[in-house]
């Protein structure tokens, strides 16, 4: 079995999805096994309710209800001198003013910073610094996220209603891409910007899109928002993202007779040649996780931007070493 | 709106482009969906409760056996609530129970004001009441446990905002009408027919021209507001109209103007449909667990099996209120004492 752990031109991304099939009832497999683990019992929904309730009385107050031209959203602060996320298609633009709604009810204002417009994210400054805003943490960590995790959304759908507050859905991480989160936690217009958070409290996504199904909302990821950070703080406008969906590393994998993860083939001018990986290398660990499987290594090299630096632990003719990689951008196919 | 609001039209696009994405990403780990909020790894959980949410309830159902909404069995004598602006007509339903039986239903007490009427399964015998708790303690991220899929499987969820009062924005039939009278100073033209609304389901077009609504003849647009604005929602109303100089008449359901007014477009296509009457309540639980408009008037359990609520109407895409019990069972436990003992006949003086 061959698969790649990158984007290639026409020829090869056929294969990949050939493959992906093949990958993709792997996965089943292992999905159907975990089903067989003990089954979720009240006692874990009453755990999760009791974290949820623990974590709201505090979370709830970095939330707020943004008015711009265009319609109603929400979104969260993030530092003690006002710092607020929110998606960038709420304002639009850098240097717009918004009129802010605090969880309260009382009124205020802010000003757009810089947007990620290939990602939807954006930054934005309250005005007011007289004294230090009620705020939240984000995650630095959100790519360890895994499917299956509980996490709760906030956010004010519909618009800001005073008798109501903001609205409480408790759901669980579907997938993660490089730039989104997928959650069961369901969305609609209004949630625009709102924070999706974790059991520590920490925003993990800010709400984005949705799909048809209940089950389809999508999150902007941390990952996008902290790669962008200087560039939004500098209200700068980012419209293309030259480097794609995932950082690049230039390898093909297979298991190898003894189940192992090894390098098949190494992309001629590819990170991973220029950082002396060769064919036959049994691929170990990446920043210190253990690497068993394609799709977990493909993933996790995937979650990762172009220009980030990865240590790969290589083995080969029984000696282990570790080899530090930057990523790159992905080859751009020819005529696009 | 936002983007979130705005998505219905480019939804296919969304959708094609993503999955262009996907050849490009390789495969991400996915969690399947029986391991999600509400999949059936997740729900086994909840299944000892059954007996205490799903036994307890039955499915209304039309003549034809189409699912109309969902019933909470508060006696063992055949006592249920029903949301009341589903069901206009008892004598056109039936309800159906989890044992397979069916039987007719026999108006006891409608209340408009809580939305619920109580009936009585005429012949029904040995049902399983639910046992009721209390709502008003229940704070936002306590789980709730409701019937759905026409009373066969339960679906989780949590307290998702501030118990409240839904003030009542009036009945709508969903239609524009022109400024001026059609003909002479007879009859009003439709120039705008809301999407999904209730002129819609009945049939009228734009163009057609209204003549008399409840037999009253209208000439002027403010008089239908008149006439629409003194029902409630889930009232049936007899509308005589003009097309191609032709006379028919339909029977409209109005809904709630609000309902009416934030679907005009068809926005809320991403939710699976809305109840007709969705405001104007006295008191509401809100919670985020995935029903349907035919789900409503079940129970609304916590995960102790208490029984806190019934579900009085699907709002939005991530709205369903419920009646909290103290908002109407000591009024309804009056109303069954009643019907079974009436008082004595008095001899006339």
């Amino acid at each position: 079995m061959l698969s790649l752990c990158i984007s290639l031109p026409r020829r090869a991304a056929t294969i990949l999805v050939v493959l992906k099939i093949i990958a993709a009832s792997a996965l089943a497999a292992s999905g159907s096994d975990k089903s067989a683990a003990p089954k979720t019992d009240i006692a874990s929904l009453l755990q999760v309710q009791s974290d949820v309730q623990k974590l709201l009385p505090q979370v709830r107050l970095a939330l707020v209800a943004i008015q711009t031209g265009g319609g109603t959203a929400s979104g969260v602060i993030i530092s003690p001198d006002g710092l607020l996320l929110t998606a960038a298609h709420v304002p639009g633009g850098p240097g717009k003013d918004m009129r802010i709604i605090l969880e309260d009810g009382s009124m205020t204002t802010a000003k757009s910073l810089g947007l990620d417009k290939t990602t939807d994210a954006a930054l934005a400054q309250l005005k007011k610094r007289d004294k230090p805003w009620p705020f939240v943490n984000l995650s630095r960590e959100v790519i360890k996220a895994q499917p299956g995790e509980w996490c709760f959304a906030l956010g004010h759908p519909g618009g800001f209603d005073k008798s109501r507050g903001p609205v409480l859905r408790v759901g669980k991480i579907v997938k993660q891409t490089a730039n989104s989160l997928h959650t069961d936690c369901v969305l609609m217009g209004g949630d625009s910007g709102g924070p999706l958070f974790n059991f520590q409290g920490e925003v993990i996504g800010i709400h984005s899109q949705i799909w048809e199904n209940r089950d389809q909302n999508v999150h902007v990821s941390m990952a996008p928002f902290l790669r962008s950070w200087e560039a939004m703080q500098k209200s700068q406008v980012i419209k293309t993202w030259g480097i794609g969906a995932g950082g690049y590393l230039g390898v093909a994998t297979r298991m190898s007779d003894d189940a192992e993860l090894e390098v098949a083939d190494v992309i001629d001018g590819s990170p991973a040649q220029k950082a002396g990986i060769h064919a036959g290398d049994v691929i170990v660990g990446l920043n210190g996780s253990a690497m068993t499987d394609q799709p977990q290594f493909t993933a996790t090299v995937r979650a990762r931007a172009a220009g980030d630096t990865i240590l790969l632990k290589l083995r080969s003719s029984g000696k282990e070493r570790i080899v530090s990689v930057k990523l790159a951008q992905k080859p751009q196919e020819e005529g696009q | 709106m936002t983007r979130l609001k705005e998505v219905r039209k480019p939804l296919s696009a969304i959708l094609l482009l993503s999955l262009s994405f996907l050849h490009a990403e390789g495969p991400r780990p996915t969690l399947p969906p029986d391991q999600r909020t509400n999949g059936k790894h997740t729900l086994t959980a909840v299944e000892k409760l059954k007996p205490l949410t799903i036994a307890c309830s039955a499915r209304i159902e039309s003549l034809l056996g189409r699912a109309i909404c969902a019933a909470t069995i508060v006696g063992e004598d055949g006592y249920v609530l029903i949301k009341a602006s589903e069901v206009p007509d008892l004598g056109k339903v039936h309800i159906k129970f989890g044992d397979g039986r069916i039987t007719d239903l026999r108006e006891v007490h409608r209340e408009t004001r809580l939305d619920l009427v109580l009936a009585q399964a005429v012949g029904a015998t040995g049902l399983r009441a639910v046992s009721f708790g209390a709502a008003r303690s229940l704070t936002m991220g306590q789980w709730l446990c409701s019937v759905a899929e026409t009373g066969k499987e339960p679906r989780i969820g949590t307290v998702s905002a501030r118990i409240r009062r839904i003030p009542g924005t009036g009945a709508a039939l969903g239609i524009r009408m022109a400024e001026k009278s059609a003909v002479g100073d007879k009859g009003v033209r439709i120039i705008g027919i809301a999407s999904e609304s209730p002129a819609e389901a009945a049939g009228l077009q734009e163009n057609d021209v209204l003549l008399s609504i409840a037999s009253e003849t209208v000439g002027q647009f403010r008089q239908v507001h008149d006439i629409v604005n003194k029902r409630q929602p889930g009232d049936v109303i007899e509308v005589r109209y003009l097309r191609k100089d032709k006379e028919e008449t339909c029977r409209v359901r109005l809904a709630s103007r609000t309902k009416v007014l934030q679907n005009w477009e068809g926005e809320d296509f991403a939710n699976g449909g809305i109840s007709l009457r969705t405001d104007n309540f006295p008191e509401v639980l809100q919670h985020d667990i995935p029903l349907l408009p035919t789900d409503m008037g079940g129970p609304v359990a916590t995960l102790e099996g208490k029984v806190v609520g019934i579900n009085i109407a699907r709002v939005d895409r991530v709205t369903t209120f419920a009646l909290p019990v103290e908002a109407f069972w000591t009024e309804a436990q009056q109303w069954i004492q009643a019907d079974r003992h009436p008082p004595k006949a008095v001899l006339a003086q």
